[in-house]
């Protein structure tokens, strides 16, 4: 024993240095190796004011939509504030009440299910992989599979799925409600308690699974919280072109 | 020396291994997905972020000015029930709970038509801008869905016939537009599905009627 303490002490401080000093660069080469993404990685020089331009435009997108559900809040407010003791306004108020809440531009809390969607591991586009990586219409199989299983309403990383709702590919990118949203994604829903069960027994949610986990690899979680909020619609719901019919008045059921 | 020796060898190791540890902290707090896309890519995006932005900031004023209309009403102790009556409309005719009319374009699907198929058209038809859709006369919600097989498929419980006719109320021109282009979703779904034909007809004036479906939910709550 006293041989090996005579031994230790006898390694100069350095060499300790040098030891703990490889290590942690072999920790951090492992590290980077892993964290590359299975997308491929482009190189030219033009590409970082773009990213930089996208990310800004990203940011001001955020801006525009807290705006955007301030300015509901508030005009929600003050409709209810100016009702007065009017009854029609009153019933108004309601309506349109029930109509955003159908609509989705109200924000719903309940049971919730989350379906989580990455990239097969270790592919590249480059190498013609690209049934490997998660598509506008796997989101879209995933969305519809939650609305079969009964969901009442449903988001995509934080976008709303209403009624003008498109979920394309661009070059490469996902946009939802023409919002872009990055990998992994999350397809949120809140509906009734037996939703995973419905999901489970659904054979076009086990056919997409096998196809698309089991046989192209992508990553596919389910997570169930007891309770989740789906957001509001934050986007615009200007209607330039469709109008109602001459003879038709709202009625009070949405 | 050897001591000397034993100092460069450190100082080496450090500097790589200070060169990744910064490496690695910028790969973790860039995690926007967008390092590995191509100029072009990001062009299109970049596009498209504009595009959205307008459109919001368009929304934003639209939604101001309500507001100060709202306000001025109160001022004057009014009850703006004009302006409600209005916002409700609007909001019905959006969501799909009240019928619609206007311009846009009318798609009929002959051939081997596959529920994937009209999901694909819908979709691209939202992207293009469509206000109101329906499909072999059925109004198409969130979670409106085709199923069944091509030759008995359906919509809401409603069997769909040949040809399968849609109906989008919006700008005709953008939307056929955006459909009929090289490479656009017609010519895909044609090159992709054998024996499919898919014809794009811009019309003044077309009805969408109101969707069947209750869309208020029964479970969840709204969060005010």
């Amino acid at each position: 024993m006293s041989g090996v303490a005579t031994r230790m002490r006898s390694i100069p401080v350095w060499e300790i240095t040098l030891f703990l000093a490889l290590v942690s660069l072999g920790f951090l080469i492992a590290a980077q190796v892993r964290s590359e993404t299975p997308r491929v990685r482009y190189t030219s020089q033009e590409r970082a004011p773009l990213i930089e331009t996208a990310v800004g435009l990203q940011t001001q997108q955020k801006a525009l939509q807290a705006q955007i559900l301030d300015l509901r809040s508030r005009i929600a407010s003050a409709e209810v504030a100016t009702q007065g003791s009017s009854a029609i306004a009153t019933q108004l108020n309601d309506a349109l009440f029930q109509a955003r809440l159908a609509a989705g531009l109200t924000a719903l809390e309940g049971n919730g299910l989350v379906v989580q969607l990455e990239d097969a591991p270790q592919v590249s586009q480059a190498a013609g992989n690209a049934d490997l990586l998660v598509t506008g219409r796997d989101v879209r199989t995933v969305v519809e599979e939650l609305w079969l299983a009964g969901a009442e309403a449903v988001a995509v990383n934080d976008e709303r799925v209403v009624a003008t709702t498109s979920i394309i590919d661009i070059g490469g990118s996902l946009l939802v409600n023409s919002a872009y949203v990055a990998p992994p994604y999350q397809v949120v829903a809140v509906g009734p308690a037996d939703m995973y069960t419905q999901l489970a027994a659904s054979v076009s949610w086990i056919d997409f699974v096998a196809s698309r986990a089991g046989q192209s690899g992508i990553r596919l979680a389910i997570a169930q919280p007891s309770s989740l909020i789906v957001p509001a619609y934050a986007g615009s719901v200007s209607i330039r072109y469709a109008q109602p019919p001459a003879s038709a008045a709202p009625s009070a059921n949405p | 020396m050897r001591n000397r020796r034993s100092q460069i060898a450190v100082a080496a190791v450090a500097l790589v291994l200070g060169f990744l540890v910064v490496t690695q902290v910028r790969s973790q707090a860039g995690g926007t997905g967008l390092e590995d896309r191509s100029a072009q890519d990001l062009t299109l995006l970049v596009a498209n972020l504009n595009t959205r932005n307008d459109q919001l900031r368009g929304e934003v004023a639209d939604l101001g000015r309500q507001l100060d209309s709202i306000a001025a009403a109160q001022a004057r102790g009014d009850t703006s029930a004009g302006q409600l009556r209005a916002d409700l409309v609007h909001v019905r005719i959006w969501a799909g709970v009240d019928p619609a009319e206007g311009q846009g374009v009318r798609v009929m699907l002959r051939g081997p038509v596959t529920a994937a198929v009209i999901e694909d058209l819908v979709n691209e038809l939202r992207n293009a801008g469509a206000e109101a859709i329906a499909v072999g006369g059925v109004r198409i919600v969130p979670a409106t869905i085709a199923g069944g097989l091509p030759g008995s498929l359906s919509v809401e419980n409603t069997p769909l016939s040949d040809p399968v006719e849609v109906d989008a109320i919006g700008n005709a021109a953008t939307i056929t537009g955006t459909l009929t282009r090289a490479g656009g979703l017609v010519a895909q779904e044609m090159a992709t599905n054998d024996g499919l034909a898919i014809e794009v007809t811009p019309v003044d004036q077309l009805d969408v009627p109101a969707t069947a479906r209750d869309l208020v939910p029964r479970v969840a709550k709204p969060r005010l």
